[in-house]
């Protein structure tokens, strides 16, 4: 009867979690266009509801509506495969991370910890389901029988092989340093110095590894040559539309939401807002509130980086991205494992 | 409970793994195998090792596979003909190894009968990473290091075979950003269809492996 409990009451959980994520991810894509509106010197979408707030419900109902089209010569159940695929491993990275402090509900002895699941291989987790992502990208090109798609699904998986080295080579020096891959342990140390003792103070060059790796693993500008406009039409998501072409969307967006969960975790604190526990006591209800807005925030300041490499950097070529993967990024998070390990040699106690 | 999850992964893994022989598209094959190992990376947990089921996934599932896929996808292989099959000798060879394996199978059942536990009712930490990592780098720590100098050495192999220099003529030709140009149109004396590349990053270390001195002259040219 435990279990039973338990079972449902991580169900509820998921389900809260993934909403509030996927709501925010939905603004972030309405933030996208808006902010990139103020890049270029226009105004955005900005008719639906007041400010364009209802843009993300209209881009929704459009995508359900549309026609779904389905390339004759295709392999059909690869290409219903695919955007499931990518759409499943960006949402389950989502249950490791701690989205706050253990919080007591007000008015009863209740205290729930604010992440669904917590254990020891959580980085290893989000690092597994992460590489499984490509998959859809790279079926999802090659079911389309069309020659962008391919090409677009073949750069989306060397392009990941590439980066996916540097990316967790550059998360070693964290690891290290903490001791441990338990993403909720990551966070607890650094709570020290009343929550500043964030890892990016003693990281900062695996950080920037991180967040350059991070940008190429999901396919942004300016590596997002797997669906380059210029070369491949849309790249690997040419032939597919209507909610199946939403989902990709979803996908990415997801992932880059995930992808700044995971800076913010493990270089900036995850929900240690600084100097918050000299004015309220840690395990109170406002104290777990305010953390997991201040978590919120951190992600939010990662997805607005983002938008602005969008608005304001060119595309790589793809030997230069090559060359830059393999013999730039990879020795120098090589460099940065020697560095973290000389500096815990000397200061231990850091 | 854990009985039906152990029902449910062990059937994915078999019947995956029996797609895996049964299907003709390379690329459903390797779509199975990965199925299969994450079917047992699953079971991996379930027994209570999660860092052996991580590492599978990355490695296994993540990585190999992917290169699996990359291939069969820039080659296109192309369904495999339902032919006769041409290694018709083979037949015993296989019915005796699944023989011995089944018998395998059978003896591990009848023998460890006594010795199952359940794997949730002693927690051990002996699948944790802190405990495998104490091992590796404490008791096991000689065939830890030797297999990563046999990784090294792979290493190393794989890049004096990608990169023989013997392989390329002298005079080929490459300019950088991955356009090859014929040796005709910057040559006169070359052969007409001589296309083989030489390595270069840029077009002054081209000139140079090419032992062309006046380079910057010859591009001025046309």
């Amino acid at each position: 009867m435990d279990t039973a409990i338990d079972i449902a009451l991580k169900l509820v959980a998921i389900t809260v979690a993934f909403t509030v994520v996927l709501l925010i991810v939905a603004y972030t894509v309405l933030a996208e266009r808006r902010v990139l509106g103020l890049i270029q010197g226009r105004l955005g979408p900005n008719r639906v509801g007041y400010g364009g707030v209802l843009q993300p419900f209209a881009d929704l109902l459009k995508f359900i509506l549309k026609e779904d089209i389905v390339p004759d010569k295709s392999t059909r159940f690869i290409y219903f495969l695919a955007p499931v695929i990518a759409t499943m491993a960006a949402l389950m990275t989502m249950i490791v991370y701690p989205f706050g402090p253990e919080i007591a509900i007000p008015f009863t002895n209740i205290t729930i910890p604010l992440t669904i699941a917590r254990f020891d291989i959580g980085l290893l987790y989000v690092l597994g389901i992460t590489s499984i992502g490509v998959y859809g990208i790279m079926l999802a090109g090659w079911s389309s029988n069309n020659k962008y798609s391919l090409m677009g699904g073949l750069r989306s998986s060397a392009q990941m092989i590439s980066y996916e080295l540097a990316l967790g080579m550059s998360l070693i020096g964290v690891i290290m340093m903490a001791g441990t891959l338990d993403l909720g342990q990551v966070v607890e140390n650094q709570s020290a110095w009343h929550g500043t003792h964030w890892y990016v103070l003693f990281q900062p060059l695996g950080f920037i590894i991180y967040l350059i790796a991070a940008i190429a693993e999901t396919n942004r500008v300016p590596f997002d040559l797997p669906e380059a406009e210029t070369e491949l039409v849309a790249g690997f998501h040419t032939e597919y539309s209507a909610m199946k072409f939403a989902l990709f969307f979803l996908a990415e967006y997801i992932n880059m939401f995930t992808v700044s969960m995971l800076a913010t975790t493990l270089f900036f604190g995850g929900w240690n807002v600084p100097f918050l526990d000299l004015i309220l006591a840690r395990g109170t209800f406002l104290f777990g509130l305010i953390s997991a807005l201040g978590f919120i925030f951190k992600i939010c300041v990662f997805l607005f980086i983002y938008i602005w490499l969008r608005g304001t950097l060119p595309r790589f070529r793809f030997d230069q991205l090559m060359n830059f993967g393999w013999k730039f990024l990879l020795p120098v998070a090589l460099l940065n494992i020697f560095l973290t390990a000389t500096l815990i040699y000397f200061f231990p106690n850091l | 409970m854990l009985a039906l999850l152990f029902i449910l992964f062990a059937g994915l893994a078999i019947g995956c793994g029996l797609a895996v022989v049964a299907q003709r598209n390379p690329l459903y094959s390797a779509i199975s195998l990965i199925g299969v190992f994450i079917s047992l990376a699953c079971l991996y947990v379930m027994l209570a090792a999660p860092f052996i089921a991580a590492v599978q996934v990355i490695v296994y599932a993540g990585a190999i596979m992917v290169l699996v896929v990359f291939v069969i996808m820039l080659l296109n292989v192309e369904q495999e003909e339902r032919g006769r099959p041409r290694l018709k000798f083979l037949v015993p060879v296989a019915v005796a190894l699944a023989a011995i394996l089944i018998a395998e199978v059978a003896f591990i059942l009848v023998s460890v009968q006594e010795f199952r536990v359940n794997p949730t009712s002693a927690p051990s930490d002996v699948g944790l990473t802190h405990s495998i990592g104490a091992q590796l780098f404490t008791r096991y720590l000689l065939p830890f290091e030797i297999t990563s100098i046999l990784l090294l050495m792979a290493i190393v192999g794989a890049m004096t075979l990608a990169r023989r220099g013997g392989l390329l003529p002298p005079n080929a030709r490459v300019v950088p950003g991955a356009q090859v140009l014929p040796l005709s149109m910057v040559d006169p004396n070359a052969e007409p269809d001589d296309l083989r590349p030489v390595e270069a990053d840029t077009s002054d270390e081209a000139a140079r492996t090419l032992g062309i001195t006046d380079f910057r002259n010859q591009s001025k040219r046309d």
